[in-house]
């Protein structure tokens, strides 16, 4: 999982529009898978992406799915509207945040 | 006399009835809000299906045409499924065709000019009228993902435009729609935060929905010339008062208001019997004797209340 992570965020990191248009968005995104006991996190600070795992005090975000569905998501090899719309991911916080991610991926793995 | 519908998720305040004629030939047309309320939509739909000549989807589009590709969301695919009998349409078919038409009208007619910076609020909704600006020299920014979205980045190319359609919207076309678009009474709800009023300060030329335009619309129009659609007397007046030089309408001012895009294509639909997938329906549309509407709201360089 953690490598999935670091890996999102290296592609957002070295994706200079992706950069562009997160440079105004600061937000800490904590990843809790429901099948395993580890939590993780992604960071969003002046357009670049951190990774890392272990709790977070006051998340912006909280991503909630099985483990498979979260590495699937952030390796682009599922987009987050499918199992967003099944129920299967449960995402807690602002509407455009979670609309943003869904951006990112599909910008990065899209097409 | 024919019967069209529009079922719109708009707003019902909105709501309005009147006649148009197409092709020599008088329609009754009204317009139905459900509030953002999908499920009232469909039943409504159900209910008119079969017993009016068209039906019109408002305040959702069916498909988001761009080049040569069609994406068809799926809440709206759903909604035009609950009639079986009476053909449901969207207006893309008639942005598609008609919007450019206009843009192309209006350059040579001297009323727009390429040398103005246009922002277009929303591009992926009316691509063909994105396609005229950008290929006839218009500096030109769509803007979707800001005001659509909220991620400040505009976009200034129309290849860049179609790349984000290629990986965007095959799987945004799957998200609610509500997620997308205002709707309902979210449609008259202010922003709570609007940062976005450089593109408005930047453009010579504001373009594409009103509700986007109207929900970020900054104190001062001043000079600046705007191309919409779906605009009432008490919109035209409040531009009036923030300055705007010019309202320029695609669609037809009936009753003083201009109808959408939805409205008027199924006018043409039941009129005409042609459905927009028809070969014939762009000689259709341009055969049909549509208008635009071009009112100067503040005709002094320094007219207007808006500063």
């Amino acid at each position: 999982m953690l490598q999935t992570l670091e890996q999102f965020a290296e592609a957002c990191n070295t994706n200079a529009r992706l950069r562009q248009m997160n440079r105004d968005w600061s937000r800490t995104i904590a990843i809790l898978p429901t099948d395993r006991p580890e939590v993780f996190w992604l960071t969003s600070k002046e357009g670049f992406i951190q990774a890392g795992q272990g709790p977070v005090n006051a998340a912006d975000l909280q991503i909630r799915a099985d483990h498979d569905i979260i590495v699937a998501v952030f390796s682009g090899t599922l987009s987050p509207t499918e199992p967003y719309n099944a129920g299967d991911l449960l995402v807690k916080g602002s509407q455009d945040d979670l609309m943003r991610l869904d951006i990112i991926t599909l910008l990065i793995w899209g097409e | 006399m024919k019967h069209v519908v529009s079922v719109s998720l708009g707003s019902s305040r909105r709501d309005h009835q009147t006649d148009v004629a197409i092709m020599q030939e008088n329609i009754q047309i009204s317009r139905q809000g459900t509030d953002g309320d999908m499920v009232r939509a469909k039943d409504l739909i159900e209910s008119l299906d079969g017993h009016v000549d068209a039906i019109g989807l408002g305040g959702i589009d069916r498909y988001l045409v761009v080049k040569d590709r069609r994406y068809e969301i799926q809440d709206a695919k759903a909604l035009a499924g609950a009639a079986k009998i009476t053909p449901v349409v969207d207006g893309s078919g008639l942005k598609a065709v008609w919007e450019p038409y206009v843009i192309r009208q209006l350059v040579a007619r001297g009323v727009l000019e390429p040398a103005q910076k246009v922002l277009l609020v929303s591009a992926l909704d009316r691509f063909g009228m994105a396609q005229a600006f950008y290929e006839m020299g218009f500096a030109t920014v769509a803007g979707d993902l800001i005001f659509s979205s909220h991620i400040d980045y505009p976009i200034a190319s129309v290849e860049e435009l179609e790349e984000f359609a290629r990986k965007l919207l095959p799987d945004m076309i799957k998200m609610p729609f509500a997620m997308l678009y205002p709707t309902g009474s979210a449609q008259d709800q202010a922003p709570v935060e609007n940062s976005y009023g450089k593109y408005f300060e930047q453009a010579d030329v504001i373009a594409g929905d009103f509700h986007f335009i109207r929900r970020y619309l900054p104190a001062s129009l001043r000079g600046k010339i705007m191309v919409t659609n779906t605009t009432t007397a008490a919109d035209r007046e409040l531009l009036q008062f923030r300055g705007l030089k010019t309202l320029i309408t695609t669609t037809p001012v009936l009753d003083g208001r201009s109808f959408g895009t939805n409205v008027i294509e199924a006018a043409l639909v039941a009129r005409s019997g042609t459905l927009p997938d028809d070969p014939q329906w762009d000689r259709v549309v341009m055969q049909a004797g549509l208008q635009w509407d071009v009112r100067v709201l503040n005709s002094l360089p320094d007219s207007g209340k808006g500063d």
